[in-house]
């Protein structure tokens, strides 16, 4: 793999941090963009633009909470406009039908809506808010509109236990797609991971069902479950290699590699605002520094799965170990991985659900 | 794998754009989180999908295209035309329930 810039195929537009929910397992950074910091209308659909041009195909708009944008209509438009095949990931509050409506004439081509359990007790202690059965109402009129529906459900150990639960939920709302996602470890959900992380039983479990949901569906719903790395003896492809394939703006306007490359403190990311997007996707210090495998130590270095899983994720291993330059730990042969394996043991004797009232977790807060 | 019957009238789901990438320009299809890069004989099929189209007049008309006998392409094309619907792209209409 050469260190010239290949092309990226998709953009996490973070239209902004303001969320009514407030999920412990959020990954966005604990220091979140203020409103005032928010790139404007016009600046968000420049970078529409200029992603395209560059060869993006997918846009998510993400957050945060998108709809919290008062001009997310126009940005849709603007992505259409650009031929990009957009998706709206929310939480769905503030998503009546006039606006999914007027969405849809926008141009938005699916919507994904995460769902935080099964049922609303549960779901709504998740959320820290009311939320869920305004999720259902939100969803059932998405699918009548004619959107491609995908339900998000983050997983973790006080809802691991649902998931049979919440497949057929996912299923009884036509979803097309089911993305079960064991929570990433990194911002708000890396403070909360010692109530966050299931016990190995739980996740052995939860492949299982994972497994046999996605044969019985094929072809009706494409089931898609994400393992957590802490169990894995091989890290995570993370983004298909640092400045490979996708690139993310934040609310305020700095393009990263990963939607959580802010966990890299010693990393600086230039600003739309100051620099054209194909200036900061091909040469900014930020994307070059982990692109290609030179920048590997060893054991990566001279590993078969070098240009496999390319070393990991830079994220956990600033994270973790103190140096993004690092072997990601949840590699079975990184000299950290200690580190990973006391914390996942020490986690086993946790009974399962986590203390929601409790001290021990940290709910999400807005700017 | 088994194959469609002749009067299947597949139809693209409405979850694929079909579109022309301007890197390449190349025909792509796109849906969520995913992107098929399509070569010469995928991008025939897939414009082909429809819904009007019976999977016996698909097999002969790319047959007559490509010259090649029907017996031949077709199992190519189910298999094409299977991995679309394993990607839940596309929508496998009887011929009665196309009409409606």
């Amino acid at each position: 793999m050469s260190n010239r810039a290949p092309r990226p195929f998709s953009l996490l537009a973070e239209v902004t941090h303001r969320c009514p929910l407030h999920c412990p397992y959020c990954s966005n950074p604990l220091e979140l963009a203020s409103q005032a910091s928010e790139l404007r209308t016009d600046e968000w659909k420049r970078v529409l633009a200029e992603a395209s041009e560059l060869g993006v195909l997918h846009v998510g708009f993400s957050g945060g909470e998108p709809l919290q944008r008062q001009d997310i209509l126009e940005l849709v438009a603007a992505a259409r406009e650009a031929g990009l095949y957009s998706n709206l990931i929310t939480s769905s509050l503030g998503l009546n039908r006039r606006r999914a409506e007027e969405l849809k004439k926008a141009g938005l081509d699916s919507i994904q809506i995460s769902f935080q359990s099964d049922e609303a007790a549960l779901a709504d202690r998740i959320a820290g808010t009311s939320a869920h059965a305004k999720k259902l109402e939100a969803a059932r009129m998405v699918r009548e509109l004619g959107f491609p529906l995908t339900v998000n459900t983050v997983l973790h150990r006080g809802n691991i236990e649902r998931l049979e639960q919440i497949i057929l939920l996912a299923e009884n709302l036509s979803a097309e797609r089911l993305e079960l996602a064991n929570t990433q470890y990194y911002g708000w959900a890396f403070k909360n991971r010692a109530a966050l992380l299931p016990a190995r039983t739980q996740i052995d479990r939860a492949v299982e069902i994972a497994n046999a949901a996605r044969k019985r569906l094929l072809g009706r719903m494409e089931v898609l479950f994400v393992v957590p790395d802490y169990y894995s003896d091989r890290p995570k492809p993370c983004m298909h290699g640092w400045g490979q394939k996708h690139l993310t703006v934040n609310p305020a306007g700095e393009v990263l590699p990963c939607p959580t490359a802010h966990e890299i403190k010693s990393m600086k990311f230039d600003n739309v605002r100051e620099k054209p997007l194909a200036w900061i996707w091909a040469e900014s210090e930020a994307f070059n520094r982990f692109r290609g495998t030179e920048w590997m130590p060893d054991p990566c270095r001279s590993c078969e799965f070098r240009e496999v899983d390319f070393g990991g994720c830079r994220c956990q291993a600033a994270l973790i170990t103190g140096d993004a330059t690092m072997t990601d730990p949840a590699c079975k042969l990184s000299p950290q991985r200690e580190a990973l394996t006391a914390f996942v043991e020490a986690s086993q004797k946790a009974g399962p659900g986590f203390a929601l009232n409790g001290e021990e977790i940290l709910f999400r807060q807005n700017a | 794998m088994q194959l469609p019957s002749a009067d299947m009238r597949p139809k693209l789901s409405s979850r694929a754009r079909l579109q022309t990438d301007k890197v390449t320009g190349k025909p792509v299809l796109l849906y969520p989180e995913g992107v098929l890069m399509l070569n010469p004989t995928g991008h025939a099929v897939v414009s082909l999908c429809t819904g009007e189209v019976t999977f016996g007049e698909i097999v002969a008309n790319l047959a007559a295209r490509y010259k090649i006998s029907p017996e031949e392409i077709s199992p190519q094309i189910a298999d094409y035309l299977n991995r679309l619907r394993e990607r839940n792209l596309l929508e496998l209409a009887g011929a009665n329930e196309a009409k409606t």
